[in-house]
């Protein structure tokens, strides 16, 4: 009977420790910017908590469908340059007007990137979002009159966060903005959870599996790995609307290449297959980062270094290193 | 300088250098990909690679072609080094791993020109006869790039003959289609492997020599030949030779005349031409791609 719990699809009751934890864990985070005066530590957790929702989309994409993106910050700079834009040259006020024309406009522009890529897969499913991703950052690092190219997007309005009615505070606030991060990414981690978790998310893993077999059942493995695919880009730009809000910039260089492999090594720091994994990768990637660029320029040498060293010795991520630990102590 | 034939001259002979210098990468990429199934993602690093070792070699005073010949074997050893240490291991790992670990390959690279070379763009200085120009059709074009040409076919000729003619051939050939039956004949694959990737490196860091003189040596050209490379070896069909050949040709005409008309989003044409192939044409123009 023990096995029948790992089965995937069927609804799983977590146990009352871990619901304990991610309460703790909520209320911690909530009650962090009052309690620590540091601001430098409220904006690296921030970043935190938005890089750790990209990472968790492009996991759903890559530890569920089993697809690759190399370039899945791409969707997340469109979503942020849009947002941006809105703000800047349409209306400065309306934040959550801003937010929907960011993820609509995304998910328009994904769907048919997904629908050409959906067709092939594996290697050239790989090299497609390359292909693609490389497109976007090339047409908004050389459309100047528009993204301002090099310089990035400037001159970002301040909104109010309303939140259910409830005014926030300006988004210019770290604190106000933290909050309104935090709250949206739980938001969005407990949808998405409760989307893998449901009989669409064990498709997607069957998918994963074994494409042909998923197919000899009646599954539409095309419209199943476009569905992960939407799902995974509409989460990806949810993550830009919360990064423009907080940086009040952004710039070509968040959809080069290098940061999409930046996103890649949080999913695999944490491990493929795990949506909580995927915050705990990010986490652990921004301090590194933060830590190590203040000591080197060289900072691509480690990349590159941990990059090769995390799929050689710990494919699994750290969620794995943790399983691996429980076999070692029950066996 | 010359009317319009001087110019439509010009731009076709510029467009086959750049093609030259795309296939030997894409065809390095091809045997690698066409032996082992691994797609390498550090190419354009290695590329690059070669490009710096050339002209560290030529600004300590070695001659231009004493140059052509050494830094290919250099990196073709650093490759062999890769290939022991972290291909190897991988090799029954699924794709989706050896793509990811190439690429930190790739960003380990590049950091490592960085560390060594620095920033700033280099030249390669060539020897004084290569420097003239020669008059063609209404137009003055650079001996360099001339010689070039021939160069490019000379090492095309080269590796077509060592693939067809030599035994050594006979086996990497035997090897791209059926593995099993290879190692059956008593001949350990893990050599064959070794050898692909070694040989696969020595063309890029060939190709990075020949094309350092024609541009500017930058860290980015890693990444830039990487991706249109992928394009030449996706377009031409994964593992195809033939089709390598006429994607080249393809992709360095419409990038050149691209870059003539409309400088600035040159490349995003050459993107959607490889999404439009990769969709629709899975095994590349001529058909013959291997795909998994």
């Amino acid at each position: 009977m023990e096995n029948t719990t790992n089965i995937p699809g069927i609804k799983k009751r977590s146990h009352p420790l871990k619901i304990v934890m991610v309460i703790l864990i909520l209320i911690g985070l909530a009650l962090f910017p009052f309690i620590s005066e540091n601001r430098f530590y409220i904006s690296l957790i921030n970043e935190m908590m938005i890089y750790g929702l990209l990472a968790m989309s492009l996991d759903v994409l890559l530890g569920y469908t089993g697809s690759l993106s190399f370039m899945h910050n791409a969707y997340m700079g469109i979503s942020a340059y849009i947002v941006g834009l809105f703000l800047i040259h349409l209306s400065p006020t309306s934040l959550w007007l801003a937010c929907f024309a960011g993820i609509i406009f995304t998910s328009v522009v994904a769907l048919p990137v997904g629908w050409v890529q959906v067709r092939t897969g594996g290697l050239a499913f790989a090299l497609l979002t390359m292909a693609f991703g490389m497109m976007f950052h090339t047409i908004v690092w050389k459309w100047y009159d528009v993204t301002g190219g090099d310089d990035g997007l400037m001159g970002m309005p301040n909104p109010d966060i309303i939140l259910f009615g409830w005014n926030l505070g300006n988004s210019g606030n770290p604190i106000v903005i933290y909050i309104f991060t935090l709250i949206i990414v739980a938001i969005c981690f407990f949808l998405t959870r409760r989307i893998i978790n449901s009989p669409f998310g064990a498709v997607l893993e069957a998918i994963r599996e074994n494409e042909d077999r998923a197919s000899f059942v009646g599954i539409n493995v095309r419209r199943y790995k476009l569905l992960g695919w939407m799902l995974a880009c509409m989460l990806a730009s949810v993550a830009g609307a919360l990064f423009i809000l907080y940086k009040g910039y952004i710039g070509p260089t968040t959809m080069s290449a290098f940061a999409g492999a930046g996103v890649l090594m949080m999913v695999l720091l944490g491990g493929m297959g795990s949506l909580w994994g995927a915050f705990v990768g990010a986490a652990i990637f921004i301090y590194i980062q933060d830590y190590i660029s203040t000591m080197t320029e060289h900072w691509e040498i480690y990349l590159g270094l941990v990059v090769i060293f995390l799929v050689l010795f710990l494919p699994t991520g750290f969620v794995g290193l943790g399983e691996h630990l429980k076999r070692f102590r029950k066996a | 300088m010359g009317g319009t034939l001087g110019i439509i001259v010009d731009i076709s002979l510029n467009s086959f250098v750049l093609s030259g210098v795309f296939l030997i990468v894409a065809i390095g990429l091809n045997i690698i990909y066409g032996l082992s199934r691994i797609m390498n993602m550090g190419h354009g690093a290695l590329y690059a690679v070669g490009a710096y070792t050339g002209y560290t070699l030529v600004a300590s005073g070695l001659n231009y072609f004493a140059a052509l010949l050494i830094a290919p074997i250099i990196v073709g050893a650093i490759g062999l080094l890769i290939e022991r240490s972290i291909i190897a291991p991988m090799r029954k790992r699924s794709m989706v791993y050896t793509l990811i670990l190439t690429y930190g390959l790739m960003f380990f690279l590049d950091g490592m020109i960085k560390y060594v070379w620095g920033n700033k763009p280099c030249f390669i200085d060539l020897p004084a006869f290569l420097q003239g120009t020669l008059p063609i059709l209404g137009t003055d074009y650079p001996v360099f790039r001339m010689a070039t040409l021939f160069l490019i076919a000379g090492i095309m000729g080269g590796l077509m003959l060592f693939l067809n003619k030599t035994k050594v051939g006979l086996i990497l050939r035997a090897s791209s289609t059926i593995p099993e039956m290879v190692s059956c004949m008593g001949i350990n694959m893990n050599y064959v492997h070794m050898g692909a990737f070694v040989l696969g490196c020595i063309m890029a860091g060939m190709a990075g020599v020949i094309a350092g003189p024609l541009t500017t040596i930058d860290p980015l050209m890693g990444s830039e030949m990487l991706i249109s490379s992928f394009v030449v070896v996706v377009i031409g069909g994964l593992g195809s030779l033939r089709g390598a050949v006429i994607a080249a040709i393809l992709i360095g005409v419409v990038q050149t005349l691209a870059e003539f008309f409309i400088t600035d989003l040159a490349m995003v044409i050459v993107y959607i031409l490889m999404a439009v192939i990769l969709a629709f044409m899975p095994r590349g123009i001529l058909g013959e791609g291997k795909f998994e």
